[in-house]
């Protein structure tokens, strides 16, 4: 059995000629509930489409639960559950003609995971599914890939839609269930409040380019914001490895980078800064910092562990 | 594969309804035309009878191929059976199988009341006896070939094309038939172009992007 539930390879993808993935390359290992972070247009969800076969690659190839995704067969869909954005249920389907349908097709279904899922989030089984909020939908998708018990869960910005309560709710099922089943998630949301709370691992999407692949924790300590003040202007050759990004005014410099250590700070003081002193990071603070567009061009470099 | 048969024919079942319908009526029609001719001593006049017959089939079953295709587009109905067990190839094939058996709703019943008909009121003139099963099997290509090309004009986003599609076809297809009658030659073109409106239908199903 593959160690790496996920597996992306070199991927690109061009749509009418414009590149949205740039060389995507990324391991989601069993077990890890794996954060994909990146703004709107990022390339998210173009590689989880592309990760279930929805969409073909340009360049690259990808793998779930060791098979290509080209080539998944139903077995293996059955043993994948999937939550779209925008929740792709069919609308004009009654609740439970859909459940219905989703559990006879499925491989395995736990009616009573299910029906849990549907006490706690309440939802009517005679209804419409387009006669249905945001956020039933939300909940009737999630809860139907859920019930499959999957090896692999795959959310595509699953809380969507969802007030706080249920939201939260949401988390600590999938927190409890997954976790506990030592199951992987592929977590997509632009809630990072959700991502920092669930996820082992981080991964950030710029401009088409996978920038950030590393575990959370690790993600934080090895970030750094410096603000950094020249007494005179500021050197024109200044140059500091794996810097993310970089903004100055006036004499005053602010750069975040990665894995500072002595050795960069070293590098730093050879400029003769005024001062230097370190800002705190939430991991907000970190993914603004990631896909801001930079104001000077620096090599963005994949931090990887 | 049988839940998916049993999805496409609940979501399509007007079509089918329509079938049983369309069928029923030609049968009241068939005998009402055999026993009048008899009581009258003429022959009955099939090509009158004929053509209106089969346009309603061509527009019929082009119109189903291509509102189950059409649907599935716009509901987006395959990127979530995706999602599920299923394979592209399996939700195509439910699909291909609900046409073959809406169109057999319609010719079944009409083959065993067109025999029955024409041992009741057989011709004073001898006739080939295999005429009803050649024209049985006309008919059903002739279902399946419209039913193909609704499927492969139903999968765009253009509602023009589907409705043009089918119209385009009977066109194509009624004149065909008034020429070359139910030969071998119609059989042969009419699987030609099944086949080759299959081929470019999966290939399009599969590499679309659900």
């Amino acid at each position: 059995m593959s160690e790496n539930v996920v597996e992306v390879q070199n991927l690109a993808k061009y749509f009418d000629g414009r590149c949205v993935l740039d060389g995507i390359n990324l391991k989601v290992p069993r077990g890890c509930i794996y954060g994909l972070l990146g703004r709107n247009a990022s390339g998210k969800t173009t590689t989880i489409r592309i990760l279930l076969g929805h969409e073909r690659p340009t360049r690259g190839r990808t793998f779930l639960l060791g098979t290509d995704s080209t080539n998944l067969s139903a077995k293996i869909h059955g043993r994948i559950g999937y939550v779209a954005e925008g929740h792709n249920l069919i609308q004009n389907y009654r609740v439970g003609r859909l459940v219905k349908l989703c559990k006879n097709l499925s491989l395995h279904w736990n009616d009573k995971f299910f029906n849990h899922l549907m006490e706690t989030f309440r939802l009517p089984m005679d209804r419409r599914v387009k006669d249905l909020s945001m956020g039933m939908r939300a909940q009737l998708n999630l809860s139907l890939a859920m019930a499959i018990d999957p090896e692999l869960l795959i959310l595509d910005d699953p809380t969507l839609g969802m007030d706080t309560v249920v939201r939260r709710q949401f988390l600590e099922l999938a927190i409890d269930v997954i976790q506990k089943q030592g199951r992987t998630i592929l977590f997509c949301s632009h809630i990072l409040s959700d991502v920092e709370r669930i996820a082992d691992r981080i991964g950030i999407f710029a401009a088409g380019k996978l920038v950030v692949d590393c575990p959370l924790e690790e993600l934080k300590t090895r970030v750094r914001k410096l603000r950094v003040i020249f007494a005179e202007a500021i050197p024109q050759n200044l140059y500091l490895p794996e810097v993310v990004n970089l903004q100055s005014q006036g004499r005053e410099m602010i750069i975040t980078a990665v894995n500072w250590n002595q050795q960069k700070q070293a590098i730093l003081e050879t400029y003769k800064p005024a001062s230097c002193s370190e800002l705190p990071m939430s991991l907000e603070d970190i993914f603004i910092e990631c896909t801001k567009p930079i104001s000077i061009p620096i090599q963005v470099e994949k931090w990887e562990m | 594969m049988f839940i998916l048969i049993k999805r496409e024919i609940e979501d399509h079942l007007a079509y089918f309804v329509g079938a049983i319908f369309l069928s029923a009526m030609i049968i009241a029609i068939l005998i009402s035309a055999f026993y009048y001719s008899e009581a009258a001593g003429n022959e009955p006049v099939f090509f009158f009878l004929s053509i209106p017959a089969i346009v309603v089939l061509t527009i019929g079953f082009s119109s189903m191929g291509a509102s189950q295709m059409y649907t599935d587009r716009n509901r987006k109905i395959s990127t979530f059976l995706s999602s599920l067990p299923v394979t592209r190839c399996q939700i195509l094939t439910a699909r291909i199988i609900t046409g073959v058996l809406a169109i057999l709703v319609v010719l079944v019943p009409l083959t065993v009341a067109g025999t029955i008909l024409w041992r009741l009121f057989a011709p004073p003139i001898p006739i080939f006896p295999g005429l009803i099963f050649d024209l049985s099997v006309v008919t059903f290509l002739m279902g399946f070939a419209c039913y193909c090309l609704g499927l492969q004009t139903g999968w765009t986003t253009s509602r023009i094309t589907p409705s043009l599609g089918g119209i385009i076809l009977t066109c194509v297809f009624v004149p065909l038939i008034m020429i070359k009658g139910f030969g071998p030659q119609i059989k042969i073109i009419l699987l030609l172009f099944i086949i080759a409106s299959l081929i470019r239908t999966w290939q399009k199903f599969k590499h679309t992007a659900l």
